[in-house]
């Protein structure tokens, strides 16, 4: 059943656009990652004009988060004060990232240094997390379960000034470090348009020892309130919010999200860190490939404005 | 026209010279007819058919002729600026290294004829009724040796994307000709061609030479729930989003309560 996107100005099959919303919905619900860095590339492919595809994606992130971030609010799983001042830091790493991005355009090649460095943060992250949650996992067989944090145990950036106390997340550590997650973050989220949940994910697990439940719950709660502020402002400056298209994929979403948190709590820490990984890896592989590698074609129609 | 003036029969000749001292001598006349003026999307919009029905018309002070007409027509839709990007090697990676823009091109471009295109015009006549999405673009350097192989592989590759798009096609079969003087043209509307104003330009020629051209006109626009939504994204943007977000953050909450266990 062919359904006409007023804004996207194409029509695309009802059941497709549900299918894919769900998937992706599944995901984020599982990893506590928005989601959008499939969903965008997905819509891209079906036809979707790539500034549509961005914003809209938006909203089907800020669905499934909200769906996501409730389940793990009633089992106790989400620490709202860690997602506030990650969300603090967040915002200060945006308005840097579109300053940046604006300049980035006069200095030329400047967004081959960025790929080319996210690409390494990602293999490298997935890398490190596969060997360290395959050892986890073998270590377990063996009966010795992995411990991620020792008792009293704090590294050199949590005894930095500030201190704050985290009860949900049983830890206690200097705001600095986590500001600064916050604002890297979403720096590289708004230069590089991706959400950046599967960069928090690793990083409070492994850097913070947050237990991984909680990691995923907090995550969550963090892009529902950047995708929100996102939409907003997608849907005033670039007007390329599809509300039909969005509609369609949330209703997908959400309730894959559902069956992605169910499935994600029955999970071991080990399991979920190497599934994580594996993810990450994916994503890393796939911006890799855009880049190394001769292209099928050299030429392509980037852009198409219509005169008003 | 005159040149093609021919007298067919000495007897009849002096009606003929008579006639044509009383009114010049007439061309063909082109009249064209739409299936519909307007095309409404809906959200079951999957892309439109339009016919044009022609008939040329002659009476007895047109010129006679030999051979049959034929008829070709060019489709314009509303023009907009096109962006082509090439990637080029930096080391073992590829990036994107140059980008050109285009202004003014026909965003659905659609070549219409009763047989293929290469036996009914040359390419001067080609040039003079644009038949082809190249006749929209900038022209060249004149002087061959400022010419930019560059410029010649965007212009190649602009053609090439847009027929691959389906922006730009070319149908020799669209145009059937009923009775030698009647016909009609079948243009076929994707559902990715933009809204807006599409021109019809028809031309009826004979031995390859054009005779007489027609205009006609239809309107592409969203109606109803369409409409109201893209109009309510551009002049409501902030009650837009926040219904937008609103709707997320609901039917988050809904599917949240509905697969509560507990």
């Amino acid at each position: 059943m062919q359904l006409y996107l007023p804004i996207a100005e194409l029509p695309l099959n009802l059941f497709l656009l549900l299918g894919m919303g769900g998937a992706i919905g599944f995901i984020s619900g599982l990893f506590g990652v928005g989601g959008g860095f499939l969903l965008t590339p997905l819509l891209i492919f079906v036809g979707v004009p790539a500034p549509v595809a961005v914003a809209t994606s938006s909203v089907h992130i800020a669905a499934s988060s909200v769906t996501g971030s409730l389940t793990y609010w009633r089992r106790r799983a989400l620490d709202l004060k860690l997602g506030v001042v990650l969300v603090a830091g967040g915002l200060v790493g945006t308005i840097a990232g579109v300053l940046f991005f604006n300049q980035m355009r006069k200095l030329g090649h400047l967004d081959l240094v960025i790929t080319v460095s996210y690409v390494t943060l990602l293999m490298s992250v997935g890398c490190l997390m596969f060997v360290e949650s395959v050892g986890a996992l073998l270590e377990r067989r063996k009966g010795k379960p992995a411990v991620l944090r020792q008792a009293g145990e704090h590294r050199w950036y949590e005894r930095l000034p500030f201190p704050m106390r985290f009860h949900r997340s049983k830890m206690s550590t200097s705001v600095i470090p986590l500001v600064a997650l916050g604002a890297i973050i979403g720096f590289i989220g708004t230069v590089l348009g991706i959400g950046g949940g599967f960069l928090v994910v690793p990083a409070l697990i492994y850097l913070f020892r947050v237990p991984t439940s909680i990691v995923v719950g907090t995550s969550l709660f963090q892009i529902l309130l950047t995708m929100i502020v996102a939409t907003l402002l997608h849907a005033v400056f670039s007007q390329a919010v599809d509300v039909l298209l969005a509609m369609t994929l949330v209703v997908g979403g959400v309730i894959g999200a559902q069956f992605g948190a169910r499935t994600g709590q029955a999970l071991k820490g080990e399991q979920f860190r190497l599934l994580l990984a594996l993810l990450i890896l994916i994503v890393g592989i796939r911006f890799a490939l855009d880049i190394v590698g001769a292209p099928q074609d050299l030429y392509s129609i980037n852009a198409t404005v219509v005169d008003r | 026209m005159s040149a093609g003036f021919s007298i067919p029969a000495r007897l009849a000749s002096l009606v003929l010279a008579l006639l044509a001292l009383a009114a010049p001598v007439r061309g063909e006349d082109l009249i064209l007819a739409l299936s519909t003026r307007e095309v409404a999307i809906t959200s079951t919009y999957t892309g439109a058919e339009i016919t044009v029905f022609g008939l040329i018309e002659r009476d007895a002070r047109t010129i006679a002729r030999t051979g049959n007409y034929d008829i070709v027509a060019q489709v314009q839709g509303p023009t907009g600026e096109v962006t082509v990007q090439r990637k080029g090697k930096f080391g073992p990676i590829w990036l994107t290294d140059d980008r050109k823009k285009y202004a003014k091109i026909p965003l659905f471009f659609s070549i219409l004829s009763s047989r293929p295109l290469t036996a009914v015009v040359d390419e001067t006549v080609r040039e003079k009724l644009m038949l082809g999405l190249e006749y929209f673009l900038p022209k060249p350097e004149a002087q061959p040796e400022k010419r930019d192989l560059d410029d010649f592989g965007f212009r190649n590759a602009l053609l090439r994307l847009r027929r691959d798009e389906g922006g730009l096609t070319e149908d020799p079969k669209s145009i059937t000709m009923i009775r030698p003087n009647l016909f009609t043209a079948r243009i076929v509307l994707p559902a990715t061609a933009p809204t807006g104003l599409y021109l019809v330009n028809l031309t009826v020629l004979a031995e390859g030479l054009p005779l007489k051209t027609a205009q006609a006109g239809f309107v592409v626009r969203k109606v109803g729930f369409d409409a109201f939504v893209a109009n309510a994204a551009r002049t409501e943007a902030w009650g837009y989003g926040l219904f937008t977000v609103l709707m997320a953050v609901m039917m988050g909450w809904i599917a949240n309560l509905v697969f509560r266990k507990d």
